[in-house]
């Protein structure tokens, strides 16, 4: 997530679930918090029930969140950066902002280069665009004086690599001395570049592009806003219907600068409540599934001329002087040794070498249109379903067919192992492998606020299934066998592989990691000469003596003594920002985590996220670097400098700041910058069997958002399988408004079919004004919503919804634009 | 567990075969949506459940109503001195009754094997204990009192007491069984059973004398109190079809019902007074008025039950 | 045994339909249809032999900027609905085999050893809630969660419930507090907010009370549902008098025309 990553150091949610309940205003958008986090929406209620906290939610649907919240703002699918832009600017235009918060701690008052071009001068393009590659150079970003760290590109702005490591950030630049004008007044500090970036996001903008009345914009951002403050906090949270847009890291950005101005971040009830999906998605970037990181955000090595090399060349090019990333040696060291064990030796580099390298674009939809030009052999599906939950569903399901044999490890008979069935001339050999749930075996999840929960098993799996564990535990030994001599066969001798079967707590300690000599508490207690080992950095502290993942004995405020938060079972991350610079709560209202004067520490109701004994009044020792180098009132500990970033000078793809462009498919000209409608940075990934609307096309006058709904789960494999689910919501159906009905002659209940330029369903015509049709520069939208839970399997089967889809990436986390794009209804005859 | 275990299984089997579950996709009336409200209630959808009675309960009602009458029509005529065989016809008629009844009666249990759960506790309230109470008396004794006939008859036995003592008990509990039917229906929830629940146990009376009777006429007897009875009791069916028009329950089972209950048999009895075919058209229609009648009040019972403005106080 | 109760308060819930499932799950109800039914979000739309709880799904127009909860815009108020355990219970009542009895929790409980399939409960139920489920003959409905209440634990409904929309406990206790909690909701201005049981009429109160927004009959809340058996006075005497008359008719026709002709010809 990196546009928590780069504006806070950390790409996870900022608080927890539970302390929603202390808000006296949320923001909900771009989920629906009540649909898909029924759970941890009893907090929300309890916001609003206990202090007469104001929910607010912004969703192009009236759902089941709204219909708990004071205020549902309807907008435009794909609009939401003009309206989080226009709060920015409704913030600073009407000093709402946390003036004693902002100073200190974030770099608004940090003077930017004499060179760099804002997109009102560029026409909606940043400095630094190159219309050949397709990308930003980000030099023209960076603070004014700060060198860039390494020739050639930074880290974070290689074509190759995702966004992820950036969850981390701030690796880029030497940031020691930025210049600073405490003032505000220079006309290149941040702050006053930021306030000339977002002036255009007035409400009327709002009116304009998102069809959101501006009054009615007024109203909640005068309650959003007020709501913060010394006495008060209010938060934020958002899920897919954010991310999955092709904007939708700076979406979050956007969300991330708010919060900042208004100081609620590290404190109780603010923060930015990112709702994670499948029950260990946060856990699976933590120890990552994806292509670009290693466990605890730590960059995948590069395979090309400029990021080549050895050890010290890696952690010279990753490492912070300042910060908490200052400590890189030392976790990747420890990961090499948990990787190779003794294979692992300072004279080998600890097998550095042996690390795969990112040799191009491994995203996830980069392999999956390599598969579909027939460049993959075989493909493993574990816990995945994409012939019905990934964009442009024919034409995965048709890269399916390229494949020489497909390996599904599932409960059920998915969609995706079965998708021959469907498919003419297909060789692929499949072979599905019954997979234990959840509750058939043992181990952690880490839900969306960090935190991970040792779950028993309770029963023993049916037939053959069986874990992940043992099948990998086994799949590895198995490899490991018929490791040749070839040098290419290396990494695979060199594995340390000694798994007893199917055990997970061996493997939940050799995450928390251990030192030559016994036990370690926590990652502070890491080196970088090969003593110690750890399987994942940040979850170090997770086995201190025993499995704090299984406690269940909460405690105080924020439930400590249940389940364990990374990093060191702190809650609220930044905490350290609930006090002011000299260490005294803001208020005693909102007090968290404090400086106790008599204890020479820092204390409260949370574990401080802050070096524990570090006086507020400390100067930071620029000789020590790391984390003694930052000060006593520097709460981003992970940034080198300290501060949360309004402005990020390197680090993600798109622009230093946030700016709206229109969707892939859009009818509407980008009202905000006329001559750049999309994001520049995006990749459409355009081909035959991935073709895409024009912007406008007539062809497809409507918008098209989709979503969930409580009853299923994604794909629907696990919900259109159980009867208790199916029932409840036994059909595809598409949500329209009376208006659009009216228009498309179509009555409640119809058979509609739905096309976007890839392809036509059919669904059930939900005809509701819970849908509204809106007024936005002069026309009226009309918006056709989907959920997309449906498939040709199961007790209750549909047409696939995300056929219509196109392939696209955002260009930080290469993330699909599910939420807004064109289509167009009619009735079935 | 197992129904549902089975059930699944099936659906499984069925989406397997032709990719699809069947029992899906109703169309719902209307665009957009009726509105939640005061007006028609929860999108109009019904607010109680209808009955779930087959046809076996009609028919049941208008056998036992047929054959309690029955009982009661022998003791009339043994009291008065009447024709010993038509004496014997009405408590055979009546015994025959009640062994077709109990049948239909457990055929449409849920769980027909359990009947005898019936009879586990006597519940005054619940008009559905008494009447099977009622039911399980009436078999018994108008059994006894047609063995008793008979034996008599063939052994020359001196069982008249015991005939005669059984015949009455058989005709008490007839009453029972020609007009308890009306107090099951009318002390219900259903709107248009309740709404007429001071007239339903009369009319179910009403219309199983009439059945009784015309069912003695046809089997050839001629005793004038029977057309006399059919008569007095088609004449209250006119008044009750005035009475349930009033009110407002409509539906063409019942108009055909209460035309051939009420003014047909009627008619034909005091126009064709002396024709004895107009006297069997009579029987024939008070018996299929009879038999109407009882499924007319079952199915009104069910669209009643479907329209959740009367519980809701909306008309 | 103190009498337990449920207080579901429909502005506390959110439409999850966790009740439902866990219900199901805890009592191994089977589906019941996979019908879609196009009103609104809800596919469930009555309670039934299948179905023990239902979640409505009470919709109106949305207006912009007014979400649910704002005071005067029940837009989408959604409500579990759930046997009420009458005080009276209809059911009980009309029940000829002893099947249905009142338990030490006050609770209205179907044994389904006991119950042939009469199908008389549901006839008797003012509030449309029991029903014969086809292939097994039986009537079902909640069961107030007997086997757990016996375990001392709360209904599995209850348990779910991510909002605490649906109180469980002591039923004087959950009495008071639904009537606090209307209090509180008229001093947030949500004037149309009210406890529905009836207590005022046969029915005797309710042991699953609701508080909802708005006019009760848009949940198909009856506002003066009756308990069938205070007709049973009125049914009998009619019975009465359609026996005496046929006694009197009979003796009467019989006696007037003698003994004349009756023989079979
Ligand atoms: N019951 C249930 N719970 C789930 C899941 C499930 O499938 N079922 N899935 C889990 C997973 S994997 C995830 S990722 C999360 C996702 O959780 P959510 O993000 O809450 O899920 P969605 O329903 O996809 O989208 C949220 C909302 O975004 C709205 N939306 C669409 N386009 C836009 C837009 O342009 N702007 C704004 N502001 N809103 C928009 C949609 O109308 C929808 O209400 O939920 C998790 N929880
Ligand atoms: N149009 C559209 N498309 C979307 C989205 C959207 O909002 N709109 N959302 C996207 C998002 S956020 C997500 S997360 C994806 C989800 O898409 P998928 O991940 O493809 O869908 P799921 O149904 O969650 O697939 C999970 C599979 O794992 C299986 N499973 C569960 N537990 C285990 C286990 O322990 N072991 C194994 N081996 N298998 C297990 C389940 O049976 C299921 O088949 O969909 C994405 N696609
Ligand atoms: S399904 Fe699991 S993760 Fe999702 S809301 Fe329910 S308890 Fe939470
Ligand atoms: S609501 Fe109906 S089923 Fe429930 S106790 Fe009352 S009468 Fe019986
Ligand atoms: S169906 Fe069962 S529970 Fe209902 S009244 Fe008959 S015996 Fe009693
Ligand atoms: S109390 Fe038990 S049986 Fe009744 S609805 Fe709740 S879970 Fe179902
Ligand atoms: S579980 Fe609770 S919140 Fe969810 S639908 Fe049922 S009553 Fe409402
Ligand atoms: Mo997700």
């Amino acid at each position: 997530m990196p546009g928590l990553g780069t504006t806070f150091g950390r790409g996870g949610a900022t608080t927890a679930q539970q302390d929603l309940a202390n808000a006296d205003a949320i923001l909900i958008m771009g989920s629906s918090m009540a649909e898909n986090h029924p759970v941890g929406f009893q907090w929300v209620i309890e916001a609003r029930e206990k202090s007469g906290a104001k929910i607010i939610h912004v969703d192009p649907r009236f759902n089941r969140t709204s219909a708990m919240a004071d205020y549902w703002l309807p907008l435009r699918a794909g609009s939401d950066i003009v309206f989080l832009g226009a709060m920015i600017n409704y913030t600073l235009a009407n000093d709402r902002w946390f003036r004693d918060y902002v100073i200190p701690y974030t770099n608004a008052s940090t003077i930017l280069r004499e060179d760099f071009v804002d997109t009102e001068d560029l026409g909606g393009l940043f400095s630094g665009w190159d219309p050949e590659k397709k990308q930003y150079d980000s030099e023209t970003w960076l603070y004014d004086g700060a060198s860039a760290k390494s020739e050639g590109t930074q880290p974070g702005m290689h074509e190759n690599s995702g966004g992820h490591g950036k969850d981390r950030s701030g690796e880029a630049q030497n940031l020691d001395h930025p210049r600073r004008d405490e003032t505000l007044q220079h006309p290149r500090c941040v702050f006053q570049v930021m306030k000339r970036h977002f002036a255009r996001y007035t409400p009327r903008m709002v009116e304009e592009v998102c069809g959101i009345p501006a009054e009615r914009f007024i109203e909640v951002a005068d309650i959003f806003t007020a709501a913060s403050g010394r006495e008060k906090t209010a938060a934020i949270c958002y899920a897919v219907g954010w991310t999955q847009h092709s904007t939708g890291v700076q979406t979050i950005r956007a969300a991330a600068i708010l919060q900042l101005l208004l100081g609620n971040i590290g404190r109780p009830g603010g923060g930015i409540m990112a709702l994670r999906g499948h029950a260990s998605i946060q856990g699976s970037t933590d120890i990552p599934t994806l292509y670009d990181i290693l466990p605890g955000y730590l960059p995948m090595p590069m395979h090309d001329a400029e990021s080549a090399g050895d050890l010290a060349a890696y952690i010279k090019k990753n490492r912070s002087p300042k910060g908490w990333w200052y400590n890189l040696d030392k976790y990747i060291v420890s990961l090499l040794k948990a990787y190779y064990g003794d294979a692992a030796t300072p004279e080998n580099d600890f097998g550095f070498e042996w690390l795969p390298r990112l040799t191009g674009d491994h995203s996830y939809f980069g392999y999956w249109l390599d598969m579909a030009d027939g460049a993959l052999e075989g493909l493993f599906v574990m816990g995945q379903n994409p012939a019905v939950g990934s964009p442009n569903g024919k034409l995965e399901r048709k890269a399916l067919t390229k494949l020489k044999w497909l390996v599904v490890r599932d409960l059920v008979e998915t969609e995706t192992a079965t998708f021959w069935k469907k498919e003419e001339d297909c060789d692929t050999e499949v072979f599905f492998f019954p997979a234990a749930s959840h509750v058939e075996k043992a181990g952690t999840f880490t839900n969306t606020q960090r935190m991970l929960q040792w779950r028993e098993q309770a029963v023993e799996p049916p037939g053959e299934a069986r874990s992940e564990l043992s099948f990998m535990i086994e799949l590895g030994k198995m490899m490991k066998a018929r490791a040749t001599e070839l040098n290419r066969d290396a990494p695979l001798r060199a594995l340390a592989w000694d798994y007893a079967d199917d055990d997970a707590d061996q493997v939940l300690r050799e995450i928390h990691g251990k030192s030559r000599d016994g036990a370690i508490k926590h990652f502070g207690e890491l080196k970088n000469d090969g003593s110690t080992s750890c399987g994942c950095w940040i979850y170090s502290g997770v086995y201190d003596g025993e499995n704090k993942a299984l406690k269940r004995e909460p405690r105080g405020r924020y439930g400590h003594g249940w389940g364990y938060a990374w990093p060191l079972d702190r809650r609220i991350l930044y905490n350290r920002a609930s006090a002011a610079p000299d260490g005294t709560p803001w208020s005693e209202r909102k007090k968290l985590v404090w400086w106790d004067e008599a204890k020479g520490e820092w204390g409260g109701d949370d574990i401080p996220d802050f070096t524990r004994g570090k006086r507020p009044d400390f100067a930071g020792d620029e000789s020590r670097g790391g984390d003694e180098a930052l000060r006593g009132d520097a709460p981003f500990i992970m940034h080198p400098d300290g501060v949360g970033w309004l402005w990020v000078a390197s680090g993600l793809k798109d622009g230093p700041l946030p700016s709206h462009y229109e969707p892939l498919e859009s009818n509407l000209p980008n009202a905000v910058h006329p001559r750049q409608q999309s994001n520049p940075a995006s990749n459409r990934m355009e081909r035959p069997d991935n073709a895409y609307a024009s912007s406008p096309d007539a062809r497809f006058p409507y918008v098209l958002t989709t979503y969930r709904l409580t009853e299923h789960h994604t794909s629907g494999a696990m919900s259109r399988t159980l009867s208790h689910l199916a029932e409840l919501q036994p059909e595809l159906f598409a949500e329209i408004s009376p208006e659009l009905a009216k228009e498309v002659g179509v009555a409640n209940g119809d058979v509609i079919k739905i096309s976007s330029a890839r392809a036509e369903i059919e669904a059930r015509a939900l005809v509701t004004g819970r849908m509204p049709s809106l007024d936005v520069q002069g026309r009226r939208v009309h918006q056709v919503g989907l959920p997309y839970h449906f498939g040709g399997n199961g007790l209750v089967t549909g047409d696939v919804v995300n056929d219509l889809l196109a392939i696209s990436e955002e260009p930080n986390v290469r993330i699909m634009e599910a939420k807004a794009l064109t289509c167009d209804v009619r009735r079935k005859c | 567990m197992k129904a549902t275990e089975e059930r699944l299984d099936e659906l499984r089997r069925q989406a397997e075969r032709t990719g699809r579950v069947d029992a899906k996709g109703i169309r719902a009336a209307g665009a957009p949506l009726p509105e939640p409200g005061a007006e028609h209630g929860y999108y109009g959808l019904p607010l109680l459940k209808p009955p779930v009675w087959t046809w076996e309960i009609p028919l049941y009602f208008f056998v036992g109503g047929a054959a309690g009458a029955s009982a009661m029509i022998a003791v009339a005529a043994q009291v008065s001195g009447a024709d010993e065989t038509l004496v014997r016809d009405a408590r055979r008629i009546a015994a025959l009754g009640a062994v077709i009844s109990t049948p239909l009666l457990i055929s449409d249990l849920g769980r027909p094997e359990r009947f005898l759960n019936m009879l586990r506790v006597f519940k005054p309230r619940s008009p559905m204990s008494v009447g099977a109470w009622t039911l399980a008396a009436f078999g018994t004794l108008t059994g006894a009192t047609v063995l008793a006939d008979e034996l008599q008859r063939r052994t020359d036995l001196p069982l008249t007491f015991v005939s005669n003592a059984a015949g009455a008990g058989a005709a008490l509990s007839g009453l029972g069984m020609a007009t308890y039917t009306g107090v099951l229906l009318g002390a219900t929830a259903i709107p248009v059973w309740a709404e007429n629940v001071n007239m339903l146990p009369i009319h179910f009376a009403a219309s199983a004398v009439a059945s009784a009777s015309s069912l003695l006429e046809l089997c050839g007897h001629q005793h004038r109190a029977l057309p006399l009875l059919a008569s007095g009791a088609a004449a209250y069916e006119v008044y009750a079809t005035r009475e349930v028009a009033r009110s407002g329950v409509t539906s063409t089972a019942l108009k055909a019902a209460s035309l051939l209950s009420g003014p047909i048999p009627l008619a034909l009895r005091l126009l064709g007074i002396r024709s004895k075919r107009a006297r069997r058209a009579a029987a024939l229609a008070s018996l299929a008025g009879s038999l109407i009648t009882r499924f007319a009040w079952v199915e009104a019972g069910k669209v009643s039950a479907r329209d959740p403005r009367v519980p809701l106080g909306l008309m | 045994m103190t009498t337990t109760g449920f207080l579901t308060d429909s502005t506390l819930c959110i439409g999850c339909k966790a009740c439902e499932v866990a219900c199901k799950e805890w009592n191994d109800v089977p589906d019941d249809g996979f019908l879609w039914s196009g009103l609104s979000y809800d596919n469930t739309l009555t309670l039934g032999a299948s179905s023990w709880r239902h979640v409505k799904f009470v919709e109106h127009q949305p207006r912009t900027g007014c979400g649910g909860n704002a005071p005067g815009h029940s837009t989408w108020q959604f409500s579990s609905d759930v046997c009420k355990h009458c005080g009276n219970a209809g059911c009980l009542e009309a029940c000829p085999t002893g099947s249905i009895v009142r338990t030490e929790f006050g609770s209205v409980y179907v044994q389904p050893d006991v119950c042939n399939g009469c199908g008389y409960c549901v006839v008797a139920c003012p509030f449309g809630v029991i029903d014969r489920r086809p292939d097994d003959g039986r009537a079902f409905k909640c069961t107030f969660c007997y086997d757990r209440q016996k375990a001392g634990m709360e209904p599995a409904c209850a348990k779910a419930c991510p909002t605490g929309s649906i109180l469980f406990g002591d039923l004087d206790k959950l009495q008071r507090r639904g009537e606090e909690r209307v209090e509180q909701l008229h001093a947030a201005g949500m004037d149309d907010a009210s406890l529905y049981n009836p207590t005022d009429t046969s029915v005797g109160g309710i042991h699953a009370m609701f508080l909802i927004r708005g006019d009760s009959r848009a949940y198909n809340l009856p506002p003066k549902p009756e308990v069938p058996t205070t007709l049973l006075p009125r049914a009998w005497t009619a019975a009465g008098i359609g026996a005496a008359a046929m006694v009197i008719g009979s003796l009467a026709a019989f006696a007037m025309c003698g003994s004349g002709r009756s023989a079979k010809r």
